[in-house]
């Protein structure tokens, strides 16, 4: 009969997998930090025409390379927005920044695999731009 | 236990020359983003120290059998449930959860889950007066609702893609 593992093995062991994971954790941090340093919202304003497609596919993929706490997402959104971007891409970008990330996919492919990964983000990217395109149309309906 | 090893240390030296490409090209900034690495990992922590007791508890109290009961073929809405609550009620980044995710999947959690679980992770709850807020209410609910419908039909297609392919 297998005789049930001590606690002590078991917490050890899950720090053990941490441990092992912590230059490809430590790495993911300091790329999310390079990127935000250099991704500041002044850059990201230039990149909007006021195109409601093309302003979503780009508010989705800067999000999507811009992962960090959720709550930045929205102080940088809401900057967006009073300048003027559109909810579509401003939605895009809020929900992108949260389910997608490019900066941690090597990380996301080694633990959970590639074809899972690459699976996963495309399907992430669509339903980002149809949650994005019909949260906006909801807004514009009800307002 | 298994022989340890670092894994993505190539990355980490590829990160760490673009560091210091970067510490050449513009000081400030380079300055800027070691910074905010640091302030991230004040952040994170006490969430890798949560997740990693998280992991010993399961472990001990959780048998695969129990898991597989739950989350693997058996009682399929009840598992779909438990992925999306899981997921709304994580914090912290993603990757975090890779290593929890990782055994879990050794021990029988279907793929379907593992992206429910990720995708409801977009809905934070501590932050849902935060984005009313900035955003309005109808925004906030219809965005939310939106997640926690796309979570699900995200985990279902993955699982009949995944199957179509095997």
């Amino acid at each position: 009969m297998n005789k049930k593992p001590k606690f002590s093995f078991l917490l050890k062991k899950s720090a053990m997998g941490f441990l092992s994971l912590s230059p490809m954790i430590v790495g993911v941090v300091v790329l999310v930090a390079i990127i935000q340093s250099i991704l500041t919202p002044e850059v990201m304003m230039r990149f909007f025409t006021n195109d409601p497609l093309t302003d979503t596919l780009k508010g989705a993929l800067i999000g999507a390379v811009s992962a960090g706490n959720a709550i930045v997402s929205y102080l940088v959104g809401g900057e967006l927005s009073d300048h003027g971007v559109s909810l579509f891409a401003v939605s895009a970008f809020l929900l992108s920044w949260v389910t997608l990330g490019i900066v941690q996919l090597p990380l996301e492919a080694k633990v959970l695999g590639i074809k899972f990964t690459v699976l996963r983000n495309i399907l992430a990217f669509v339903f980002t731009i149809i949650i994005a395109v019909l949260t906006t149309l909801s807004v514009k309906f009800f307002s | 236990m298994k022989k340890f090893e670092f894994k993505g240390v190539k990355f980490f030296v590829a990160v760490l020359v673009l560091l210091a490409a970067l510490y050449f090209y513009d000081r400030s900034c380079a300055i800027k983003a070691l910074e905010k690495s640091g302030e991230v990992f004040s952040m994170l922590l006490p969430i890798f120290s949560v997740v990693i007791i998280l992991m010993a508890v399961i472990g001990y109290f959780a048998k695969p059998m129990d898991i597989l009961k739950h989350l693997g073929d058996e009682s399929r809405s009840k598992s779909w449930f438990i992925a999306i609550v899981a997921g709304i009620l994580s914090h912290g980044p993603m990757y975090a959860w890779y290593p929890l995710l990782e055994d879990m999947r050794k021990k029988g959690l279907r793929d379907g889950l593992v992206a429910a679980f990720f995708y409801a992770r977009a809905v934070k709850l501590p932050l849902l007066p935060l984005m009313i807020d900035y955003f309005g209410v109808v925004f906030t609910v219809t965005l939310n609702l939106l997640i926690l419908i796309a979570s699900f039909f995200q985990g279902l297609l993955i699982e009949k893609l995944e199957k179509k392919r095997a």
